[in-house]
């Protein structure tokens, strides 16, 4: 059968299940969908069914590319700067710690083990130990969507949306920063860029095209037309930096963020963001399924390896962040649980440095980042129902006859994305579940 | 002004990035496709303000961004674009489909089909005649044999009458339009386009039996290209009626996937892909009570793929191979124009059609694209050398047609009163009747 025939069916009836099926599973039972569309691409991909040959994953790298830029798009979407400084700089004192504690421990562990595990000096194996760092500090935001759901935005709730908001901005910065680090210098140039240009020309086409493309959307309104030059702007943002062999994430996220604060139109913006981003998620999914070729079991112990630092490192670094702020026993010693779950960013970033021909152990990070998005996506909403249950019981102990009713400290933003707060898709990579922290619950904020 | 001067701008940075680049990853194509989006939406605003059809804003984006003029976008960009072209046609044609209720075809199908024959005939008779009568200045056919003459004669005239349903249906999705000059045009371009394939498909054996070609040409029975598309449109579109039923979310995604669908569908089973998504959007239409919300959906998700299809359009012209040839293409599409006048005329007072209509519905058959484009690389692929110089030729009036088309139709459509908002109401009471 025709594979392209093949991919079509697939994405339509996975769509379909994620709205009938996982919605319902969402909402009863708290499970996210996603991993499913990771499995199934594996299944299908050239190393099991081979349904999707090599080369129809091939001929859909353009598409990957855009996918990957939509997806940075849709996380810069989420900072417009009025609504960022009316959170508690707490928030992101805890978010920013956490974040960059976790690539550091991450990133230092991967180093050694990798060191160890192939005899390489620690120097050989930096790239894809900063890479793996970059997707140990993604998660997914989509658990903490459904928990909203249930039970409003305690203050919990809202310090868990903007780690995830900036979990994603640390994992695309310290991304775009190591592919320019890494960058191989480009055949027949008198001088080839040096790490710190190649880093500026990647930080130039978000801040230049954001600039230039708020200048060329001007006041537009109009759904279908904001569309075409938004959807021209991020291909071409994406195009540009992947034939640039930069990562697309870091561009577009910069595009992402200049829009929304100097475009009166935002909400129309994150609108027509927020309307693509699902079904490219599907799509990415299936991609980076089918991408997966794995190396005969010398995969399996980084991988392991990997899931294993990452969680010690999350949990750590939360607790550490947590005591440095003076609120770790309001949120108690494993908050940083609520983080583990991995979803659409950490696979973005994988398939980013899986498809880079210049990536080394390409394999072996993008089976980690697999390996861990399908052990953790499927029961993240589980365990951030837990945490927040867990704070609620604490802050019901401590202050008496109150109740935290999720409603109303007037620290949030209130704007966020447009879309709704992830029905259970593992899909939000942040334009919902993000900065969006409206409401706040009770007056015993952390 | 604005957005050319921001689009020179973005042109001029990417113009500064190609050196430090390198394939692979679908940058390039990438880049070209975002500098087409951006460079048609410019143009297309800037036509919209002259009072011009927005498609002829993206066709001459297409030409200007593309490998004739500036070069932004390379002809191997333009080629790796092509499926999002066959895409484009996908939608267009099932929303071509769902424009039909059988309620309007069995009362119009009479009338539509004696304009369609009529101007069909006039058109193959006059074309044919002109191919023939100019045999001695065409470098085409300066040293062909009589039998050569009268099968390439043959061939161009069949192809050379087509119409556009991607043409129509855009210019009618882009002004609103839909009163008895509308419905006319896309009456006779829809069933103009079935007789047209049948008259490809008779004119092919016979050239064929005059003039041996070089290689054969992709041997499908005509009547399974025909017969399966409608069997497996009617298929297609019932499964589509089924899930507006049953599920009736995400219409949008749901619209461009059946898109999709159809295109590989109608690959695999060799089946003409317009006819078979033309007929699942009919069957759609007229099967579901809810196939109006797809057809807004599809509505939706037309517009930037009418941008998409009319950019690739544009690019593909060749203007080194155009500007030689325009001494010999627009006679031929004066004669071709006066011919769709007189054909219509002609077919219109048989089916007695209003003055009104009568006068202006010539406009709107003027324009020409996809289908003609595709018949011409099968006349190429089967002629070798003297096929290429047909399908330039071809191509040559098709570029010509494809630009004056929209303009001449918008043209139609003021005279007849549908571009007013009044004439919006009359056909938003009319649908609302249906």
């Amino acid at each position: 059968m025709n594979a392209a025939l093949v991919l079509i069916i697939l994405i339509a009836g996975a769509y379909l299940a994620a709205h009938v099926a996982s919605g319902w599973l969402a909402r009863r039972f708290l499970i996210v969908s996603g991993a499913e569309y990771l499995l199934l691409g594996i299944l299908l991909g050239p190393h099991v069914s081979r349904l999707i040959t090599p080369g129809v994953v091939g001929s859909f790298a353009a598409f990957m590319t855009l996918a990957l830029g939509w997806v940075g798009a849709v996380v810069g979407a989420q900072f417009y700067v009025p609504d960022v400084i009316r959170i508690r700089g707490l928030y992101y004192r805890v978010a920013f710690v956490e974040a960059i504690l976790v690539f550091v421990l991450v990133s230092a562990a991967m180093a050694g083990i990798f060191s160890w595990f192939f005899g390489l000096p620690v120097t050989n194996v930096a790239q894809p130990a900063l890479a793996l760092g970059a997707i140990a500090v993604g998660s997914a935001p989509s658990g903490i969507g459904i928990v909203t759901e249930r039970v409003g935005r305690p203050p919990i709730v809202q310090l868990l949306q903007v780690a995830t908001a900036i979990d994603a901005v640390v994992a695309i910065v310290a991304f775009g920063l190591l592919v320019s680090i890494m960058h191989a210098p480009p055949a027949g140039v008198v001088r080839a860029p040096t790490p710190t240009e190649w880093a500026v020309i990647s930080i130039g086409i978000g801040l230049v095209g954001g600039a230039l493309f708020h200048l060329f959307l001007g006041e537009e309104r109009s759904g279908d037309r904001l569309f075409i030059a938004l959807a021209g702007a991020i291909i071409l943002a994406s195009g540009a930096a992947a034939y640039l062999r930069l990562s697309p994430l870091l561009p577009t996220m910069l595009i992402g963020m200049v829009l929304v604060n100097t475009s009166r139109n935002r909400d129309a913006i994150r609108q027509v963001l927020s309307k693509v981003e699902r079904p490219l998620y599907f799509v990415l999914l299936i991609f980076a399924g089918t991408a997966w070729t794995p190396a005969p079991r010398e995969w399996i112990l980084p991988a392991v390896a990997f899931i294993v630092v990452r969680a010690a490192a999350q949990l750590g670094a939360a607790y550490a962040s947590a005591e440095a702020a003076g609120v770790r026993k309001l949120l108690g010693a494993g908050w940083g649980r609520a983080l583990l779950g991995q979803g659409g960013l950490a696979i973005a970033i994988a398939l980013n440095y899986r498809i880079d021909a210049n990536s080394f152990l390409a394999n072996i990070v993008f089976s980690s980042a697999i390996a861990s998005v399908l052990l953790t996506d499927v029961l993240s909403a589980r365990v951030v129902a837990s945490v927040v249950e867990a704070y609620r019981k604490r802050v019901a102990v401590r202050l008496p006859g109150r109740r935290d009713r999720g409603a109303g400290t007037g620290v949030g933003s209130g704007t966020g994305g447009s879309a709704d707060a992830g029905a259970g898709t593992a899909g939000d990579t942040g334009a919902d579940a993000g900065a969006r922290s409206g409401a706040g619950g009770a007056q015993e904020t952390p | 002004m604005r957005r050319a001067l921001v689009l020179a701008l973005l042109l001029a940075g990417v113009r500064l990035i190609l050196p430090l680049g390198a394939q692979g990853q679908g940058g390039e194509v990438l880049v070209a496709f975002g500098l087409l989006i951006l460079g048609a939406y410019t143009v297309g605003e800037i036509a919209s303000a002259v009072r011009l059809p927005k498609i002829v804003g993206y066709l001459v984006a297409g030409l200007i961004f593309g490998p004739s003029v500036l070069g932004a976008v390379s002809a191997q960009s333009v080629q790796r674009l092509q499926p999002v072209s066959q895409l484009a046609v996908s939608v267009i044609a099932f929303l071509a489909g769902a424009e039909l209720r059988w309620r309007d075809v069995r009362v119009d199908g009479p009338a539509l089909l004696k304009i369609m024959a009529t101007e069909l005939a006039v058109g193959f008779v006059a074309l044919f005649g002109t191919i023939v009568a100019l045999r001695g200045s065409l470098p085409l056919l300066a040293h062909e044999p009589p039998a050569g003459v009268l099968a390439f004669a043959l061939l161009f005239a069949s192809i050379a009458i087509v119409h556009s349903p991607a043409v129509t249906l855009a210019l009618l999705t882009e002004t609103g339009a839909r009163g008895p000059v509308a419905r006319t045009v896309l009456g006779v371009v829809l069933l103009a386009d079935v007789a047209v394939v049948l008259l490809f498909s008779a004119a092919l054996p016979i050239a064929r039996a005059l003039v041996p070609p070089v290689a054969a040409p992709q041997s499908v029975s005509v009547f399974w290209e025909i017969g399966g598309a409608i069997l497996i449109g009617a298929v297609l579109g019932g499964g589509v009626a089924s899930y507006l039923r049953f599920i009736g979310k995400e219409l949008v995604l749901f619209a461009v996937l059946i898109a999709f669908f159809g295109v590989q569908i109608a690959e695999l089973a060799h089946v003409e892909l317009l006819l078979t998504m033309l007929t699942a959007g009919f069957v759609t239409e007229n099967l579901s009570r809810h196939g109006d919300k797809l057809r807004h959906a599809m509505e939706r998700s037309a517009a930037p793929i009418f941008v998409v299809f009319f950019a690739l359009s544009g690019a593909h012209i060749e203007v080194a191979s155009v500007v030689p040839l325009l001494p010999f293409v627009l006679p031929i599409a004066a004669v071709r124009a006066a011919a769709i006048w007189v054909g219509t005329r002609l077919g219109a007072g048989w089916a007695g059609t209003p003055p009104a209509v009568r006068r202006v519905v010539w406009m709107g058959l003027i324009s020409q694209a996809g289908v003609a484009i595709g018949l011409a690389s099968v006349v190429a692929t089967a002629y070798g050398e003297a096929g290429r110089r047909l399908q330039v030729l071809l191509l040559s009036l098709i570029a010509v047609n494809e630009t004056i088309g929209p303009v001449l139709f918008r043209r139609a459509l003021q005279a007849g009163g549908e571009l007013t908002p009044e004439g919006r109401r009359v056909r938003g009471r009319a649908v609302a009747a249906h």
